[in-house]
């Protein structure tokens, strides 16, 4: 299908103010599980979400897609107002714990996704064998999805959320119970789907994972948007220390960094402080074993988030805080 | 519509893989030839009353499938989360519930064509092929279920099995007693009585209509007056009840 005119180059997700406010118990007590959620994911973005549990990250990607209401707020994918069904023609999905019809084979179960998506019938059999072997699962195409394990369970939901060649592909915890193999064959599928110029917004708590695939990060804590931009942004460019490991050191040059004498030297410098020091070290018959800068992490600055985020403004919001 | 069929093709398959169903359909085949064999031990007419009662554990076992395979319907969707992918794919919820609903109808069709021939393959050799009363009784017996499928699949949108099949089976009692709900209120002779019985006949569904199954034992021909009216009522209850469906299932958060 042609793409409508003038939202080829709209971000691939766009909300303002959106948000969601639970209703539970016979009181219909109010809990808010998102608020004024502003977001921009440029298309070919390789974007992760992130933040704690019970942040609120599983409810954005359930209104992005239809699957809840949102109670304020709007949003579009590819320019296309949500939940309209248009706005998900181009988007492929997989859910977080993907359970599947359990009477299905794996090849039954690609097909049927297939159909849904209206891959155009002479393609079907060609992508769905196609995908099967790009997610390892090709020699168990006629098992029944009954006996997959875990990890298989969650490749054949990737291959069922790429198997209508989506432009956009929404994924929660993608990596999540997976081993380590299955993490590499996701990971490596995730940024090869970035270099066919696909959009790949993602949810995890994994943020080792976020920060090897991912160029851009949006973070959000007990329902609000903490920060988001480019990883190298939000880490902050900045290197806090040094340290600093050298060994063979028989006596110490003088200076503000000077540590106990010995053998085996282990100091913390300021990063004005680390070419004098390593001269020293050198200078007094020493060598240098390791200089490590000390930069931040996704998980360094979630946690500050996370301490920063309670209480706000005297109210608890969503589930964490 | 082809993602219509595609979601009742999938219902149809997972219904026909389910072993719990297959023993169902296999007790109501027994239970026509039970019935029929019954013709031995009988007094009396004993073709008419044997066939009667054989019509009538069809019925017995289409209500039962319709209410087994309708309250899960969407309900088993939620729980094991398939939801998720199916209604997030580019298509209107009502394609998803129409889907399901298709596919349940179709399901208990072919049981009820299954049971169809076991009582005509038992019958035939001794009572002669079905005549056009039965075939009639059939049908109407089809449409019930339609009915039925129709007020179980609503009821599946916003409860849980346990809850959307005592529902489902109250809408059955209730629609098979409505026919002495209205003759309780004529008779009474209390006008506050008889004003509230005529209500609540009309208000409750009335599936005693499609019970034709006297007929059919007697040969009669249900005039074709009655057999539009019956088909009408039917199809357009279906509908109504399928559209209130569509409306809750369409403002459901699947959390």
């Amino acid at each position: 299908m042609a793409r409508p005119e003038g939202l080829v180059s709209a971000p691939a997700i766009r909300t303002e103010g959106l948000g969601k406010v639970y209703r539970t118990g016979f009181l219909r007590r109010p809990i808010p599980g998102l608020a004024d959620l502003d977001l921009e994911v440029p298309a070919g973005a390789s974007f992760g979400f992130i933040g704690p549990n019970g942040a609120g990250k599983t409810t954005t990607l359930k209104m992005l897609l239809g699957l809840q209401a949102a109670t304020s707020g709007r949003a579009w994918l590819h320019g296309v107002p949500v939940p309209t069904p248009e706005s998900r023609r181009r988007v492929g999905f997989l859910p977080e714990r993907p359970y599947f019809y359990e009477h299905l084979t794996a090849g039954e179960f690609l097909h049927f996704y297939a159909r849904l998506s209206e891959v155009p019938r002479p393609m079907r059999a060609e992508r769905v064998d196609a995908l099967l072997e790009r997610v390892d699962l090709a020699r168990f195409r006629d098992v029944p999805l009954r006996s997959f394990s875990k990890g298989m369970l969650q490749r054949a939901g990737l291959a069922q959320a790429l198997v209508a060649d989506p432009d956009l592909l929404i994924l929660d915890e993608p990596m999540s119970g997976l081993d380590p193999l299955g993490r590499v064959l996701v990971r490596d599928l995730i940024l090869e789907e970035r270099r066919r110029g696909k959009t790949v917004f993602f949810s995890s708590h994994v943020l080792s994972d976020v920060e090897a695939v991912c160029d851009r990060v949006a973070m959000v804590v007990g329902g609000r948007l903490r920060g988001q931009g480019t990883v190298r942004a939000l880490l902050g460019e900045t290197v806090a220390h040094v340290d600093v490991h050298a060994v063979g050191v028989a006596r110490l040059p003088t200076g503000a960094w000077a540590a106990s004498p010995g053998a085996d030297l282990r100091v913390r410098l300021a990063p004005a402080e680390v070419d004098a020091a390593l001269d020293g070290i050198r200078g007094a018959g020493g060598s240098v074993f390791s200089v490590t800068p000390a930069v931040r992490t996704l998980e360094q600055v979630l946690l500050d988030e996370v301490e920063r985020a309670r209480p706000v403004d005297g109210k608890r919001l969503g589930v964490l805080a | 519509m082809s993602r219509i069929v595609t979601i009742a093709a999938n219902t149809v398959r997972e219904a026909i893989r389910d072993k719990v169903l297959g023993s169902i359909a296999l007790f109501g085949g027994l239970l026509v030839v039970v019935s029929l064999a019954m013709r031995d031990l009988s007094i009396g007419d004993t073709d008419k009353a044997v066939q009667g009662l054989a019509l009538s554990a069809m019925a017995f076992i289409g209500a039962v499938l319709a209410v087994f395979l309708g309250v899960g319907l969407v309900w088993k969707e939620l729980e094991r989360k398939t939801i998720y992918t199916l209604a997030s794919k580019p298509m209107p919820r009502w394609h998803l519930l129409l889907g399901k609903y298709v596919g349940l109808w179709a399901t208990l069709m072919v049981e009820l064509a299954a049971l169809t021939a076991v009582y005509v393959a038992v019958t035939a050799p001794t009572l002669g092929m079905p005549g056009p009363a039965s075939w009639i009784a059939l049908a109407a017996l089809a449409l019930e279920l339609t009915f039925l499928c129709a007020w179980a699949t609503l009821f599946s949108t916003f409860a849980a099995p346990a809850s959307a099949a005592a529902y489902t089976v109250s809408v059955y009692v209730i629609g098979h007693f409505a026919d002495d709900l209205q003759r309780f209120g004529q008779a009474s002779r209390d006008p506050a009585f008889r004003e509230t019985a005529t209500t609540l006949y009309r208000l409750v569904p009335n599936l005693e209509m499609f019970n034709l199954r006297a007929e059919a034992v007697h040969g009669v021909l249900v005039p074709a007056g009655e057999l539009a009216s019956i088909a009408a009522y039917g199809l357009g209850g279906t509908l109504a009840v399928l559209s209130v469906a569509v409306l809750v299932f369409e403002r459901r958060d699947f959390s």
